[in-house]
C-alpha cells in the first residue's frame, strides 16, 4: 500500500474546554455605587428635609430645638399639675399662718404640700389623671417622631457633608439658591432623580411645595371656606393652624385622602366619570373627621389654653404693647404667597412690608377713641405719679395691700391708652403707603387702589394683617369652631373640591402630580387683564385671580435666574422686562436732556459705574421728574405709579442702602472704569432686559457679599415689576382713571419744609462713609431740586408725550398729578425713620 | 415616585391568560438578565453566558424567546398560575393586573430594615373576554398573537432608551442589585405582584405602613 505523502495533517487540538470564568476573554470593572445618594426613593421628603435643615441652620440647632420642645411639653404638663394640686394657696395668700419656731418669714417651700399628700390628691383627681394620660400618649408619640426625625436628618446631614460638600458650621453662610445650585450640579453625577439627566430649579420647588401650591391655588380660587359673613362682625376671615392642619389631613395625607402617596393623586380622582360618587365619599370623610375633631375638642382646647398661657403671659407682662402689635395672618400668608415661593422668601418679603403696613394701619385712629384715651391716660397717670412719689418717699407704701398691683395695672392701662393716641408728627398718606406695601406684598385687590383712605379698605387689609391678640384669640377658639366649619361649610364644597383636583392636576415627568397653576403657564392660566391678553387661552374658571400666574412667573424667574422657562414664558418675561426698562429709560432721558448739570454728573456716573433702571428709580430723579412732567400733563400714569412707589421704596427699605453700597463698591475701590469687576457688573446693572444677565453677574462676582446683595437686588427688581404690573392692570381694567385725592390739611402745609430738611439730612450719613455715593445722591437731589424750581418744558418729554398719548386713558390727569404732589412727602417722612438703620448698615 | 413605570394592556381569552403573561414577563426578563458574574481578585469580573430558547404557545399564534433557565421559568410560571387562579376565582368581569417590579436594596442604619427601592415597574393589565364560538376563537388566536408581537417591540423600544440602570456592583454589593439565587442566570432583583380588578387602593399592609410613616413624618 502506497504511502501517500500529502501536506494534509491532522490538526492538533490546541484549545481545551476551560471552565467558565477562567478565561480572560472579557473582563469588566464594576463601577460600584460610590455614593449612597443615587436614586433616592422619596425625593419629595428628601428635598423637604434638605430645605428644612438649611432653614434651621444646621443639625445641632435643630436637634437642640427639638429636644427643648420635648422638655417644654413635659414642663407645661408637670407644672400645671403641680400648681393645681401641690400648692397650699392659703399659705401664699396669708390666710393661714405657718407655725415657725425660728422666724416669722414665710418661705416658698412652706406653701408646698408634702409629697404624700400631694400624690394622694393627684390620685384622687380623675381629671388630672385624664390629662396626664392624654399628654403622656401625646408625648410618647412626639418622642418616637423625634427619634425617627433625628435618624432621617442625620442622613441629610451626611448628604450635606459628603455630597454637597458643605459642612454644618458653614451652612449659615450659604443661601438656599446656592444649596439648590449644588444639588442640580450633583444630579449629573449621582442621579438623585432617575427620570431626568438634569434637574431644574422648578422641579425642586415643585417637590418641596407640592401641597402648599395646591393650598395657595385653592385660596386663590376661593375654594376653601375661610371667609364668613357674621351677623355682628361683618365679613371676616377665619383661618387657623388647626383648620389648616385639618384641610391638609383631608386632602393630602390622612387615611383615605385624595392622594395615594406624596406624589400622585389617586387614579379614580383623575377621571371625571364618577365625580358624584367621589364627592359623596369625600363629604362623608369630612363628616367623620369633623366628628373626631368635635370629640377631641376638649383636649385640644385645654392644650391650646395652657400653651397660650405659658408662652404669652410672660411677654404680655414684660411689654403689654406686644398685644397691640400686628402680624401677618395665616390667611394673608396664603393670599399673598406666590406659586412656588418657599417659606423664607415669603417671610422676608412680608417682613419688609411690615413697617409700612403697620404705619398704614396706624393711620386709622378713631378720633373719638383718641379723646377718651388721652383723658384716661391723664387720670391714670396722675394716680400713678402720686403712688410712685409716695413709694419713693417711703417704701412701706408698697406693703399696703393692693398698692403694688394697682401700680402695675395703672402702668398697663397707660400703655394701652398711649397706643390709641396718634403720633404728633405723623403724616397721613394712605395711598402712598399702600403703594409701598404693594411693592413688597405684591398682591392686592383692585378696589383698594384709590380707596386707601377708606375704612373698608383698612378692614379688608386687617384680614391679612391682624392684631397679635386677635391671632391668639382665634387660635384659642379654633378647636371649638373647626369641627363646625368642617361639617357645615367644607362638606358642601366637596363636589367643587373633587372637580378642582381633577381639573388642576397635571402629571409632570419626573415630578409626579402637581397643581397645574404651579406650572405658571401664562397660556393655560393667565388672566387677560394682567398683561397676558392674547397669550392666554384660559377660561374664566382656569384663570388665576389677582394676576397670580403672571406675578408668580416673574417672581420665580427673578429669584432663580438660572432657570430656563418654557418658550412662551420666556417671551412674556422678556417683553415685560423690556417694557419696564423702557418706561424707566424714558423717564430718565427727560431729565438728562433738560438739565445740563445733571447730564454731566450722570455721564460721569455712567462712566464709572453703570446703573440699572432700578438704581435709577431708587436714586430718585425719575420720581421727581415725573412729578414735574406730570404737572405739565405729559406723563404716563404707569411710570408715575411705579416711580412713586420706587421713590417710596428708596426711602423705606434698606435695599437702597445695599444697592448704593454695591454701586459704590467697585468704583470706590477700583476707580478705573475698565476694570474687570466693573465690566462684569455692567451687564448686570446695565441696560439688561433679560433675567439671565443677572446670573452672568453672579458668576463673575464670587463671594458671600455679592450673593446677599444679589438677592436684595432681585427682591427690589421684583417689587418694581409688581408695581408696574399692578399699574398696567389698573390701566387696562379701568377705562378711565378716577382717583380720589385725599389728604389731611396738615400734610399740605408741612410737606415742603419737611422735604428740604430731610433732603439735607439724608445726604449726611452717606457722605460720611461713602463719598462716591453721597456725591451721586447729592447730585440727584440737586438735580431734583433744580427741576423743582426751574421746571421748564423740555423737548424730550414732549416727544415722550407724543409717543404715549394714544395709550393714555382720558381724563383724571390733573387729579393724578395733584395726588402725587401731595403724597410726595411720605417717602421723605419715611426716610427720617429709616435713617438710623441706614447708618448702622453702612 | 423615583421610578419609571410602563403600562401594557392586553385583552385575551381565559385560556390564553397564562401564555400571554408568560410571553410578556419572559420578554422583559430576557432583557433584564445577565450571565452570572465571576469576580476576580483585582475587583474585576467576567460575565457568564446566557442561553436563549424559543417557546411556542399552544393557544396563541405566537413564539417568544426566553432565557433558557428552568429555575427562572418555574418561578414565573408559579406566579402566573397564581394570578390565573385568582382571576378565575374572582368571578367578576375578569380584570386584573400583574406587575413586574425591578428594585434595588439599600442598606440602612440600625433602626430601619433594608429598603427596597424600585427603579422600574411594568404593569400588565389583563382583560379577559368570553368568546361564543370556535370561529371567533380562531380570529382571537391570531389577533392576540399580533398584539403580543407589538408589545414585544414596545418593550424592546423602552429597553433601548438610555435610561437609568443601577450601576454594576462590586462583589459585596451584588446582592443589592441582582438576584443571585439562580444557578445559570442572574436577573436584576425583581418582584412579581398581582391585583384583581382595580380594587380600591392598595393592600391593607401598605396602607398601614404609610399611615405610620405619615404620622411620624408630620
Amino acid at each position: 500500500m502506497a504511502h501517500f505523502d500529502t501536506e494534509y495533517q491532522r490538526l492538533e487540538a490546541s484549545y481545551s474546554d476551560s471552565p467558565p470564568g477562567e478565561e480572560n476573554l472579557l473582563v469588566h470593572v464594576p463601577e460600584g455605587s460610590k455614593s449612597p445618594w443615587h436614586h433616592i426613593e422619596n425625593l419629595d421628603l428628601f428635598f423637604q428635609r434638605v430645605y428644612n435643615l438649611h432653614q434651621k441652620n444646621g443639625f445641632t440647632c435643630m436637634l437642640l430645638g427639638e429636644i427643648f420642645e420635648l422638655v417644654q411639653l413635659v414642663f407645661v404638663v408637670a407644672f400645671t399639675v403641680f400648681l393645681a394640686n401641690c400648692v397650699d394657696y392659703d399659705i401664699l395668700f396669708a390666710n393661714k399662718f405657718v407655725n415657725h419656731t425660728d422666724s416669722s418669714k414665710v418661705t416658698l417651700p412652706d406653701a408646698f404640700l408634702p409629697v404624700d399628700v400631694c400624690s394622694a390628691r393627684i390620685r384622687d383627681n380623675v381629671f388630672a389623671i385624664f390629662i396626664l394620660i392624654i399628654s403622656g400618649v401625646f408625648w410618647l408619640h412626639r418622642l418616637i417622631k423625634f427619634i425617627y426625625n433625628i435618624c432621617c436628618y442625620w442622613e441629610i446631614r451626611s448628604f450635606y457633608n459628603n455630597a454637597l460638600k458643605m459642612s454644618m458650621t458653614d451652612l449659615s453662610y450659604f443661601t438656599w439658591q446656592e444649596v439648590q445650585g449644588r444639588i442640580i450640579e450633583i444630579q449629573k453625577e449621582h442621579q438623585i432623580c432617575i427620570h431626568k439627566k438634569e434637574l431644574s430649579e422648578l422641579d425642586i420647588y415643585h417637590r418641596i411645595l407640592r401641597f402648599k401650591n395646591y393650598m395657595v391655588a385653592m385660596v386663590n380660587k376661593s375654594l376653601l371656606p375661610v371667609r364668613f359673613r357674621l351677623p355682628l362682625l361683618g365679613d371676616s376671615v377665619f383661618y387657623t393652624r388647626g383648620l389648616k392642619y385639618n384641610f391638609e389631613l383631608i386632602f393630602f395625607w390622612g387615611p383615605g385622602s385624595l392622594f395615594e402617596n406624596e406624589w400622585s393623586l389617586k387614579p379614580e380622582y383623575k377621571r371625571g366619570g364618577n365625580r358624584l360618587e367621589l364627592a359623596d365619599r369625600l363629604s362623608s370623610r369630612i363628616l367623620w373627621i369633623g366628628i373626631a375633631n368635635l370629640l377631641l375638642c376638649p383636649v385640644i382646647l385645654i392644650w391650646q389654653i395652657l400653651y397660650a398661657f405659658f408662652s404669652y403671659t410672660e411677654v404680655i407682662k414684660r411689654e403689654p404693647g406686644s398685644l397691640g402689635a400686628r402680624c401677618w395672618s395665616l390667611y394673608g400668608r396664603f393670599y399673598l404667597r406666590h406659586f412656588n415661593e418657599l417659606d423664607h422668601e415669603l417671610m422676608s418679603r412680608l417682613s419688609k412690608g411690615y413697617k409700612a403696613s403697620s404705619k398704614y394701619m396706624n393711620c386709622f385712629m378713631s378720633p373719638l377713641l383718641t379723646v377718651v384715651a388721652k383723658n384716661v391716660a391723664f387720670f391714670a397717670g396722675s394716680i400713678l405719679a402720686v403712688l410712685i412719689a409716695l413709694t419713693i418717699y417711703d417704701e412701706d407704701v408698697l406693703a399696703v395691700e393692693h398698692v403694688l398691683s394697682s401700680i402695675t395695672l395703672l402702668g398697663i392701662c397707660i400703655t394701652v391708652c398711649r397706643s390709641f393716641i396718634p403720633d404728633k408728627h405723623m403724616v397721613f398718606c394712605p395711598e402712598q403707603l399702600l403703594k409701598v406695601i404693594l411693592a413688597h406684598i405684591h398682591y392686592m385687590p383692585d378696589h383698594w387702589q384709590g380707596n386707601a383712605h377708606r375704612y373698608e379698605t383698612r378692614d379688608e387689609f386687617s384680614q391679612l394683617f391682624q392684631y397679635k391678640a386677635v391671632f391668639i384669640l382665634e387660635e384659642l377658639l379654633s378647636p371649638v369652631v373647626t369641627p363646625f366649619i368642617l361639617i357645615f361649610c367644607l362638606r358642601r364644597k366637596s363636589l367643587e373640591i373633587i372637580d378642582f383636583f381633577r381639573n388642576f392636576t397635571v402629571d409632570v415627568v419626573g415630578v409626579g402630580d402637581t397643581c397645574s397653576f404651579a406650572q405658571m403657564d401664562v397660556r393655560q392660566h393667565g388672566h387677560p387683564a394682567w398683561m397676558s391678553a392674547g397669550k392666554t387661552e384660559a377660561s374664566i374658571y382656569q384663570q388665576a385671580e389677582d394676576g397670580k400666574t403672571e406675578l408668580s412667573l416673574m417672581h420665580f424667574a427673578i429669584t432663580n435666574p438660572h432657570w430656563q422657562p418654557p418658550r412662551e414664558s420666556t417671551h412674556f418675561i422678556s417683553l415685560l422686562k423690556e417694557k419696564v426698562h423702557r418706561e424707566a429709560a424714558a423717564g430718565q432721558q427727560g431729565i438728562i436732556a433738560e438739565n445740563p448739570a445733571f447730564t454731566s454728573t450722570h455721564s460721569l456716573q455712567s462712566d464709572s459705574e453703570p446703573r440699572s433702571l432700578i438704581a435709577n428709580l431708587l436714586m430718585g430723579p425719575p420720581s421727581l421728574a415725573s412729578l414735574h412732567m406730570g404737572r405739565e400733563g405729559t406723563i404716563n400714569p404707569v411710570s408715575i405709579g411705579v416711580s412713586e412707589g420706587a421713590s417710596a421704596l428708596r426711602s423705606l427699605s434698606p435695599v437702597s442702602t445695599s444697592l448704593h453700597l454695591r454701586g459704590s463698591y467697585p468704583s470706590a475701590r477700583l476707580p478705573r472704569p475698565d476694570h474687570p469687576a466693573v465690566v462684569a457688573g455692567r451687564p448686570m446693572t446695565g441696560s439688561s432686559t433679560d433675567a439671565r444677565t443677572i446670573s452672568s453677574g453672579s458668576s463673575a462676582w464670587e463671594g458671600q457679599l455679592t450673593s446677599m446683595v444679589l438677592s436684595e437686588y432681585a427682591s427690589t427688581e421684583m417689587s418694581i415689576h409688581a408695581l408696574y404690573m399692578h399699574e398696567m392692570h389698573k390701566q387696562q381694567s379701568r377705562g378711565e382713571v378716577s382717583r380720589h385725592t385725599w389728604h389731611r390739611q396738615e400734610s399740605d402745609e408741612s410737606s415742603e419744609s419737611v422735604n428740604e430738611d430731610i433732603e439735607a439730612a439724608r445726604t449726611f450719613p452717606r457722605s460720611s462713609t461713602f463719598p462716591t455715593t453721597s456725591h451721586q445722591a447729592g447730585a440727584a437731589q440737586q438735580s431734583g431740586s433744580q427741576r423743582r424750581w426751574g421746571g421748564t418744558s423740555d423737548p424730550v418729554s414732549g416727544s415722550f408725550r407724543a409717543q404715549r398719548t394714544p395709550r393714555m386713558p382720558m381724563g383724571g390727569w390733573s387729579e393724578e398729578n395733584q395726588m402725587s404732589r401731595h403724597h410726595d412727602p411720605v417717602p421723605e417722612e419715611g426716610s427720617e425713620d429709616e435713617l438710623p438703620p441706614h447708618i448702622h448698615k453702612v | 415616585m423615583n421610578c419609571r413605570s410602563e403600562v401594557l394592556e392586553v385583552s385575551v381569552e381565559g385560556r390564553q391568560v397564562d401564555e400571554a403573561m408568560l410571553a410578556v414577563l419572559h420578554t422583559i426578563l430576557l432583557q433584564r438578565s445577565t450571565g452570572k458574574f465571576h469576580y476576580k481578585k483585582e475587583g474585576t469580573y467576567s460575565i457568564g453566558t446566557v442561553g436563549t430558547q424559543d417557546v411556542d404557545c399552544d393557544f396563541i399564534d405566537f413564539t417568544f424567546v426566553r432565557v433558557s433557565s428552568d429555575e427562572l421559568d418555574r418561578v414565573i410560571r408559579k406566579a402566573v398560575a397564581e394570578f390565573k387562579d385568582a382571576l378565575g376565582n374572582s368571578g367578576s368581569d375578569g380584570m386584573g393586573q400583574i406587575s413586574l417590579e425591578f428594585y434595588q436594596k439599600k442598606k440602612s442604619r440600625w433602626p430601619f430594615s433594608d429598603e427596597c427601592i424600585p427603579w422600574e415597574v411594568w404593569s400588565i393589565k389583563v382583560n379577559v373576554v368570553n368568546l361564543a364560538n370556535e370561529q371567533e376563537r380562531q380570529i382571537c388566536r391570531e389577533k392576540v398573537g399580533e398584539k403580543l408581537g407589538e408589545k414585544v417591540i414596545n418593550i424592546v423600544e423602552v429597553i433601548n432608551r438610555h435610561d437609568y440602570l443601577p450601576k454594576m456592583p462590586t462583589q459585596s454589593e451584588v446582592d443589592n442589585v441582582f438576584d443571585t439565587s439562580l444557578k445559570d442566570v442572574q436577573p436584576y432583583l425583581y418582584k412579581i405582584t398581582y391585583q384583581i380588578t382595580d380594587s380600591l387602593g392598595t393592600s391593607v399592609s401598605t396602607t398601614m405602613r404609610r399611615l405610620i410613616k405619615d404620622t411620624l413624618a408630620l
